[in-house]
């Protein structure tokens, strides 16, 4: 059995998805203003990393560094709702690739398993 | 044994052993994410030795170029002096060449100094006194200048600005440290595209670009955008007329702030209304820190990829604090 990773293209479909999706978060009033003052490069070289862990791929994702990296934005008011419309994006930004149904539920919940680690919770 | 110098640290590295680890054996706390080659955030650069490729996949061409590399996926084959990335170079001796007027308060500056490799468009830090330091971005060419020209905007209360216009004399020695920043013409196809579009003294790295372009035999069509307040600020107009008229792969669109106008003259609304294949060509964008970010996000909306736009925002000028190596 192949991994998800292979399964849905490795490092290729990360390259190919993480510009997509940085432009729907963009453009999605719900969480537009989250990204204000982000320097983009920066912002982008952290999305691949998050979308390969979330695709699958190699990582050694802590948690460590989603918690830090949020801190900030959840004095801007950051909470599930905005969470939510970035799982609904990856959704759409999966679709729009043409990525198969299997593969979009499996990277939506790798994606959705470090809610809690971007709102600074403990673990349920 | 491969050595790796960081300052005044030389650590030999383990058989295997990254960068990253050999930085933290050190003691020497070097930031760090993924530790997996793609978040970016354990970004170095090299100033001596070259970084293997395998170290920068994923980094710009510029970045390339300018020996930047992930330190979590390096493993060295030959000695490295490494910084971090945003660590300025080496202070060289520089000598004042000229100081004349561009427009009314934009003084063209050129520096004299031996060993100083560059690509036009990247900047350096001037330094007139240790507590007194600016960025300022290079519009000349290394092949055919033999002195290194800057732009600089006269502030009425700038530190700098008063140093320029009252101490500073044709003759006097200064130092100087760089280059540093990775907007500069690399990674674009010779057949493409390029929008050049900046405000102010953003013309300075804009006009390095793009002499760097046409030496460099670029083929596709070039358009310079240039805004400024005022009619008389836009500098260097005849001489970028006439190289429009001599070059006709060349466009030169300068754009004053003028209510009655179309797009009131705001260079980045008419950039945006008349450029019309964003995912094909290469951007270059130079100016103040609002003008570049906005127009950068605004460009990359449009389709634009990344690593097709160019940028180099210029900060405003803060107290100076001594950097971290």
């Amino acid at each position: 059995m192949s991994t998800l990773f292979e399964r849905i293209g490795g490092e290729k479909a990360v390259n190919a998805a993480v510009e997509l999706f940085y432009r729907n978060l963009l453009s999605d009033g719900r969480v537009a203003r989250f990204f204000d003052g982000v320097d983009m490069n920066e912002q982008i070289a952290k999305q691949k990393s998050f979308l390969t862990m979330a695709f699958g791929g190699p990582n050694n994702y802590t948690g460590v560094d989603m918690r830090n990296a949020h801190k900030r934005l959840l004095e801007k008011g950051l909470n599930d709702s905005h969470v939510d419309a970035v799982l609904e994006n990856l959704d759409r930004t999966l679709r729009q690739l043409g990525v198969g149904e299997r593969e979009v539920k499996e990277v939506c919940d790798l994606a959705n398993s470090v809610r809690n680690d971007v709102l600074s919770r403990d673990q349920d | 044994m491969t050595r790796l110098t960081f300052g005044e640290s030389a650590i030999d590295l383990e058989p295997a052993e990254t960068v990253l680890e050999a930085l933290e054996r050190a003691g020497l706390d070097p930031p760090s994410g993924c530790r997996a080659g793609q978040c970016q955030t354990c970004l170095h650069r090299a100033l001596e030795g070259t970084p293997p490729s395998a170290a920068q996949e994923g980094l710009s061409p510029g970045q390339k170029a300018n020996g930047h590399f992930l330190a979590c996926v390096c493993t060295p084959t030959a000695d490295l002096v490494i910084v971090r990335p945003q660590h300025i170079g080496r202070n060289i001796d520089a000598e004042v060449r000229a100081i004349d007027n561009l427009a009314p308060d934009i003084v063209r500056l050129r520096l004299a100094a031996d060993h100083f490799d560059y690509r036009p468009g990247q900047f350096l830090e001037l330094i007139a006194r240790d507590d007194l330091r600016r960025h300022y971005s290079l519009a000349s060419h290394p092949c055919e200048d033999d002195f290194l020209e800057l732009h600089i905007r006269l502030h009425e209360n700038g530190q700098m600005s008063r140093h320029l216009r009252d101490e500073l004399a044709v003759g006097q020695q200064l130092r100087i440290a760089g280059p540093a920043g990775a907007c500069f013409y690399e990674g674009v196809d010779p057949d493409q595209p390029m929008a050049l579009i900046g405000a102010g003294t953003g013309l300075a790295p804009l006009y390095g670009i793009l002499r760097d372009a046409l030496l460099r035999g670029h083929r596709g069509p070039i358009r310079l955008y240039h805004g400024a307040r005022h009619a008389s600020a836009l500098y260097l107009r005849d001489e970028l007329r006439s190289l429009a008229d001599r070059e006709s792969r060349f466009d030169y669109i300068p754009c004053a702030l003028d209510p009655s106008a179309p797009s009131g003259g705001d260079v980045s609304a008419l950039a945006l209304s008349r450029e019309t294949d964003f995912s094909g060509t290469a951007f270059f964008l130079c100016g103040g820190e609002n003008l570049v970010n906005t127009l950068k996000r605004d460009i990359f909306l449009r389709g634009a990829s990344l690593n097709q736009i160019h940028a180099d925002a210029f900060a405003p000028a803060r107290q100076y604090r001594p950097k971290m190596t």
